[in-house]
Order: structure tokens, then sequence, then C-alpha cells
């Protein structure tokens, strides 16, 4: 109760401050949108060259993209710490969160938060009623809820792989640049796993299991039976992988040596 | 000059001392180049061909644009922003030399880093895990790394161009973010420019993107006859020149908002 | 009376990577690397009173900060047992830090952009203060800090002297029972300085808060503390009453003599070689300094003999000041 209260705190300063820099609300959007707009054009002009890919179309493959950006869109706007090394390590930042009686890493995430980027979910969802209506699926009662409790799912796959590379910094003392590139590969989870050789398939769906952001659970709304396995535990391995990175952020934050003075 | 030298040097013992990053770095670079090389097998199916380009030239064509991305790429916008909002810039102007010259000497640095124990040793990687193939016509290497050195200042001139726009935005990270996507898709890092419609291509002419990676890339797959290949490099020349105007217009009006700002 | 720190043979220490020195050096360094455990913090135990204000001093790198942040649970200590408020500050830090109050010089604990009785209202919510006790606490250390005029203003716009009178008011929200003060006064004027340590006397005697305050400025802890504790190469080389040390090390009186016309040192030596007198010479300024005892007796005869001796331009006396002892431990290494 404490942790949701504070919450609605966080958010109401977040708001005050933004609300001061209003143009820079539109140039991001504006960013991101240009980001989004960007990939579609990829897909498109490789389809302008092939019919399929591995047995999907090209309404598909656009789904897919589609039902990617909402979890995307949910893990930017609340885990936004690609620049938790330098903010909070190298500038020993943390060291305030600590002195606080909260948990450090909600504290960092309500810090940091960015709700704006919840507009790429609009985008997201424009982009799966475009390509759904193509393909001529059908909306079952069901399918909202399910569709929640997958983007849930795919934005904790998302938080918890971000926080544990951000746990990194509590043992190495290097700064990395390691976010940004894990980026480039979470961006593989967009297309279809099958056009991957076994270990790279392997490697998304287990070890960086980016897979669970984007073509699993999107292979469900698709009607893909045979992917319905892995649809369907998404909101597990999201848990799981959520959990892990907080376990281990808690024996990080152990090894915390404070920023040098 | 000697002071430029020593920042080379700075930056390339900065770049080793951070070792998770060479690690961590050329994993993920072999894990882009294996996706892509995925994809575009994917894509090509059966096909022998599209616009000219064989699998194995598709492939090499991946791994090159990458490699050459290790070395031209580099961060300084962004580390401009930070400068410029933590109020640091005002000390590096008072300092005894040409701030932007500073930053490229840095960017080369960390650039000459990457291409030999980054490029190098993960273009002979990869030359064993795909299907790739090398000239072995000294001309084309010659012309490539003239390619590539170009296509190093054609970028590290957007970025500080970019960078530069700190001081007159609060906040660049969108706008930073937005050049960065943009020249990954326009520069043909992503997909080969002739991929794209005849009036996009027709349109990208004349854009200075395509000097940053499809041009070397070209040269290095062949795809670019020897006289196509020096006519691509006469076109990034002009790019490096051209974009010094739009630089120092920028840099002249930032000084004077420094001044009437106080930094 | 309960003690509010108990710390025994504490311990922290660190990895310390060493980088070969050039380029071959550094690639040797990208394969293996030097490293070699250093203690920040070596076996200290030191225990301060409810109430207690402390000056906690040492040297750049003697272990101030390495301290401070493991008491304030911030580092997990190496080795050693600490006990502040009665709870192990890393274990228990949600609950513990509830009790503490920190204030770090160089480093904001408000919130940037936003006005600076926003950050007041959010932490207020943070350690779940009540409106009643708030009003009743807070607008008490808002008029005695003087702060009033700048709440509605963000901080990024405060100069650092008002920014710290901020600082300080915001780790005194939920008023805690211990007050961690890392260098509160760097870079202040002396204005504002006194007014800082006035505030704190006065919640000191208030509330009985006890306070342990690093810092490299003397003055502060002369006025506030009536104990220091001070640190050399992690270990705790005195511990004791302010005033024990300047009795112990502040004996001797300094005579400074500057002369008329030029004069050799071995002269002034042989003047007074029957009396036990330590001569220094700083050789820019030409000015003689003789440390002795202070003894009236010794004074008066070695300014006599000199006097009589020598063309005089300027005397001065001089009682050892705290700085001046402070040093002296330090270059001797021990108490």
């Amino acid at each position: 109760m404490f942790y949701l209260s504070m919450f609605f705190q966080y958010i109401s300063q977040y708001l005050k401050t933004r609300l001061q820099y209003r143009a820079d609300i539109f140039v991001e959007f504006f960013s991101d949108l240009l980001s989004q707009a960007i990939n579609l054009v990829f897909i498109l002009v490789v389809f302008g060259h092939t019919n399929l890919l591995n047995g999907w179309n090209r309404d598909e493959i656009i789904f897919i993209y589609g039902f990617f950006l909402v979890p995307f869109a949910v893990f930017s706007a609340f885990f936004n710490i690609w620049d938790f090394n330098e903010r909070y390590i190298v500038k020993g930042e943390l060291d305030r969160i600590l002195t606080r009686p909260i948990h450090s890493l909600f504290q960092i995430i309500l810090e940091r938060l960015e709700l704006e980027s919840l507009l790429g979910a609009i985008t997201g969802l424009a982009v799966m009623f475009y390509a759904g209506s193509r393909l001529g699926l059908s909306v079952e009662w069901y399918d909202p809820i399910l569709f929640v409790v997958f983007v849930a799912g795919g934005a904790l796959v998302y938080g918890g792989v971000f926080i544990m590379i951000a746990c990194i910094s509590f043992w190495a003392d290097a700064r990395t640049s390691l976010m940004p590139m894990m980026y480039n590969i979470s961006n593989y989870g967009r297309y279809p796993v099958n056009i991957y050789n076994k270990l790279i398939r392997f490697v998304l769906t287990w070890v960086l299991p980016f897979a669970f952001v984007g073509v699993y659970p999107a292979a469900f709304f698709l009607e893909k039976t045979e992917w319905y396995w892995y649809s369907f535990i998404t909101p597990v391995i999201g848990i799981i992988f959520f959990i892990v990175s907080v376990l281990l952020w808690n024996q990080g934050v152990k090894k915390y040596r404070g920023a040098g003075n | 000059m000697d002071k430029y030298l020593e920042m080379i040097r700075i930056r390339f013992l900065m770049m080793l001392a951070y070792r998770t990053n060479y690690y961590t770095g050329i994993l993920i670079y072999g894990i882009n180049i294996g996706a892509y090389y995925f994809l575009w097998s994917a894509i090509y199916g059966g096909k022998e061909q599209i616009q000219g380009l064989s699998v194995v030239q598709m492939t090499t064509y991946v791994a090159v644009s990458w490699m050459a991305r290790a070395f031209y790429f580099n961060n300084l916008d962004r580390e401009m922003a930070m400068e410029i909002m933590e109020g640091k810039v005002a000390i590096e102007l008072i300092r005894p030399y040409n701030y932007l010259g500073m930053k490229t000497m840095q960017g080369l640095g960390e650039g000459i880093f990457r291409l030999f124990f980054f490029s190098a040793p993960g273009l002979i990687i990869v030359y064993f895990v795909f299907p790739i193939e090398f000239t072995w016509d000294l001309s084309v290497w010659g012309l490539f790394a003239v390619s590539i050195i170009l296509s190093f200042f054609i970028n590290t001139e957007l970025n500080l161009l970019t960078g530069i726009t700190t001081f007159f935005l609060y906040n660049n990270t969108g706008l930073i973010r937005a050049k960065r996507v943009v020249i990954d898709l326009f520069s043909g890092l992503l997909l080969p420019i002739n991929f794209f419609p005849g009036w996009a291509q027709e349109f990208m002419k004349f854009l200075p993107f395509q000097g940053i990676s499809y041009l070397p890339s070209m040269i290095f797959t062949k795809g670019f006859s020897q006289h196509q290949a020096i006519e691509a490099i006469g076109q990034q020349c002009i790019w490096v020149i051209v974009l010094i105007i739009p630089i120092q217009l920028l840099w002249h009006m930032a000084k004077k908002q420094l001044i009437i700002q106080g930094g | 009376m309960n003690n509010a720190i108990e710390v025994e043979n504490l311990r922290k220490e660190f990895k310390a990577y060493s980088s070969r020195s050039g380029l071959k050096g550094a690639f040797r360094d990208l394969l293996t690397r030097n490293y070699k455990v250093v203690p920040a913090v070596n076996d200290i135990s030191f225990t301060v009173k409810q109430g207690e204000m402390v000056g906690y001093i040492g040297e750049n790198g003697a272990g101030k900060s390495t301290t401070i942040k493991m008491l304030t649970g911030i580092l997990t200590p190496s080795s050693g047992k600490i006990s502040v408020n009665g709870m192990n500050p890393h274990k228990e830090r949600e609950r513990f830090v509830q009790t503490i109050g920190v204030v770090f010089g160089q480093r904001s604990q408000l919130w940037w952009d936003i006005a600076v009785q926003e950050s007041f209202r959010l932490l207020k919510k943070v350690y779940k203060v009540t409106d009643e006790h708030y009003d009743n606490h807070m607008n008490h250390v808002i008029k005695t800090l003087d702060i009033e005029p700048l709440l509605d203003k963000p901080v990024r716009k405060l100069s650092l002297g008002q920014r710290m009178r901020c600082e300080l008011a915001a780790a005194l929200i939920h008023n805690p029972p211990l007050l961690f003060l890392d260098e509160p006064t760097i870079g202040l004027d002396v204005l504002v300085k006194l007014k800082i340590r006035e505030f704190l006397k006065e919640i000191n005697e208030k509330y009985n808060t006890t306070i342990l305050l690093t810092t490299h400025d003397l003055s502060d802890i002369e006025a506030l503390c009536e104990r220091v504790i001070m640190l050399d190469e992690g270990k705790v080389i005195y511990d004791g009453a302010l005033r024990n040390l300047q009795e112990k090390w502040g004996e001797g009186k300094e005579l400074q003599f500057q002369f008329l016309e030029k004069v050799d040192m071995a002269a002034v030596k042989n003047l007074t070689k029957a009396i036990p007198v330590k001569w220094e010479l700083d050789e820019k300024e030409q000015i003689f300094t003789a440390s002795l005892e202070d003894n009236d007796e010794l004074i008066s005869q070695v300014i006599a003999k000199v006097v009589a001796a020598f063309k005089i331009k300027d005397i001065k006396i001089n009682a050892t000041s705290t700085e001046e002892i402070i040093r002296n431990i330090y270059e001797k290494g021990a108490v």
C-alpha cells in the first residue's frame, strides 16, 4: 500500500517536472514515432523482394511488430535505466537512494519514470489493428485479457533482462555500453524465431528471452497453434526473469562500493 | 598537432581500460551479424539474386557494414550533450584547442582502437563462421580503406552537429536517438540502398547518409565497379566538406549563446 | 543513556586495480589485471552516546567517508560489528534509515527540477511523517534556517548556501534522533556557516539529536563538538575531548621574529643554546620562529636575548592552533 501511494506521489512530481519542458515531450514522441516508422519501412522494403519469410507473410510480420511495440512502450516508461551505471554508480547518486526508506530499485524506477513512452503503445495498437484487419483476425472476448497478460509478461522479461545488465555495474568497475547494444539483440524477438538457427532460437527463448516480447505472444493472436505453448508461458517467463533480477539486484547492492572520493 | 595525437592516444588507453565493454562488444556484434545473416537467408529463400546481389554478397555486405560501423561509430553527440548540460563546455572552451577538433580526435582514437582490436579480429572470426567472400584484389581494399575513413568523418560531423544542438534544446536525447535510427536505415546498414524503391533511392542520393555505410560496403562486396567506386568516394568527399558549413555556423551561434547565458 | 552508535572492529576492504603504464601495459591489463586489497577502514571501534556531537576528522582518504557510508547502511562492512540506533544498518536498511538523517555536502538530496517545497512534500511521504508532526517541527526548522522565501524556487536556481540550508532541512523532515553530516559547510561563506552551526546546536539541545560531523574545516568542530575522533590511514588515532587535545599538544608557544638587518640562523641559535628552544626559518619572508614550552620565564629570556643582539622589525607570540596541533599529530602518525 505504501509503495502504491509512493508510486502516485512520484508520478505527480514527475508530471510537474515534465510540464515545464513540454517541447521535449513532443520531440521525444516524434523521435519514437520516427524509429517505429523506420522499422516498418524496413519490413515493407524487405517484403518488396519476397512474399514469405519462412512461412510468415508481410502482414503477420507487421502484426508482430505492432504487438512488440506495446510491451516495449510499457518497459520504456517504467524501466528507464539505460544510464544506471553513469548516473547512479559513477556519480554516486545511489548513496542518496540508499539513505531513504524505500527499496532502492523501486526508488530508481520511480525517479526515472518516462511515462510519455507509453504513447508508443498507441502506435503499436494502431499497427496491430491495421495488420489484423488485413489478415481478417477475429477478436474474442478473452483476447483483451490475454493481451494485457502477455504485454505484462513481455514488459517484465524486458525489465528483468535490463535490470540484470544494470546489476553488472555492482560487480565490474567498468563503464559499460552494454545496454544500447543489448537493444539491438532485443530487436530479433520481433521476427519469427524459426528463421534463426537452433542456437540463436535457444538464446532468444531461454537466455535473453526477447522472443517472449514479440513473436511468441503475438503468435497466439495470429492463431499459429504450433506456437501456443510458448505464447502461454510468456507471463511465467516474465515473472521468473523479473524475480531473479530483483534478487540479483539485492545481492548487488551489498557489493556496492560507493563512488570513489 | 601534438595535443591532438595525444588525445587519440588517451582515448586508446581509455578504451583498453574498459575491458568488459571490449569482450561484450565483440560478442554482440557477432550476434548482430548472425541475426541479420539468418534474416537475409530467410528473405532470399531460394532466390539466386536480389537487386544484383547474391546471398554470399549480401552476407558479406552485412558483415562488412557492421565491422565498418565499429570503426566509424561513436557517441560524441551524447558526450557533447552531457558536457554541455553539465556546464563543462565552458571549461573546454578556455583550453587552448579547438573543442570540435578535439572531439573528432577522441572519436578517431576510439575508431582506430576498434578497427584493430575489434573489426579486424571480428572479421576474421566472421569469415570462418559465415559463408563470406573476401576479395584479394588490393585495389578494392585500398578504395575501401579510403572510403571508410571518409565515412568516419561524415558520421562524426553528423554527431557533432547533433551534439551542438544541445545548446539550443534543453534536452536533445530524443533528437540523438532519432538521428541514430535514421542513420541505421538511410546509411544502408540495415539494408542496401538499392533495395529501396527507385524514387527513394533518387531521394537518398541527395542525403549524406549513404556515404556512411552503403558506399564503402558496396565497394568491398564488389557491388560497384572501379569507376563507380571512385565516383562514390568523390561523393563522400563532397559531403565531408559540405557538412563543415552548418557545423561552423551552429558552433558560432552556440558560442554566442554560451556567452549570453554564461554556460 | 543509550548509545546511538556502537562500532566494533569495523573493517572495509576495497580491491584496488592498478593499471600498468603505457600502451603495452594497457594491453596486458586487457587479459589480466593487477589488484591488491586495500583496507580503507582498518579495525576501528568507538561508541557515541545519544545526544553527543562528535567531530570525525582525518585527511583525504583516511576513511571518513567510508565509515559514514557504513554507518548509514550504504556500504556493507567487510567485517566487524555495527549497531546504530540499535539496528544493523545494512541488514535492516529500509527500517533503519527511517531513524537517521544524512547530508552529503557535495551531493544533493533534493530534486533538481522541482520547487523545494515539492521535494519536502515528497520526502514527507517517503518518511511517512504525519501532517501534525510536520507542521510542528518543520515550521520551526524553516524559520530558523530562514528558507521560507526559497520554498517555491526550483533547486537548480538556488545558490550553494541556500541549497545547503534546504538540504539540512530536508534531512530533518522526519526529525531523526541521529544526524550524519558529511562536509556540510564545504564551500560556504562565513555567515551561512555560522547560521548552520547555530541551528545544529539548537536542534541538539532541543531534541537531544546525536550529530556525527565530518569536515575539513576545524572551526566547525571547534564551534560544535566537544569530542573528536581522528582517523589516519583507516585507523582511529585519537578519540577524546577536543580540549584534551589542545592541552596535551598545544602546550607550546611560538615566537616569531623579523629583523631589520640580515641575520644568520647559526648566530640566532648560538644566542639561545642554553634554553630548550627549536628554531625554524622561513627563507622567503625571513621570519625566524622559535617553538618552546609555554613558560613565561623561558619566553622572556629568549626575547631578551634576541632583542639585545639584533634590531627588531616585528615580534609575535602565538599559541599553537588546533590546525597546527592536528598537523603535528598527522606528521608524527600517532598520539
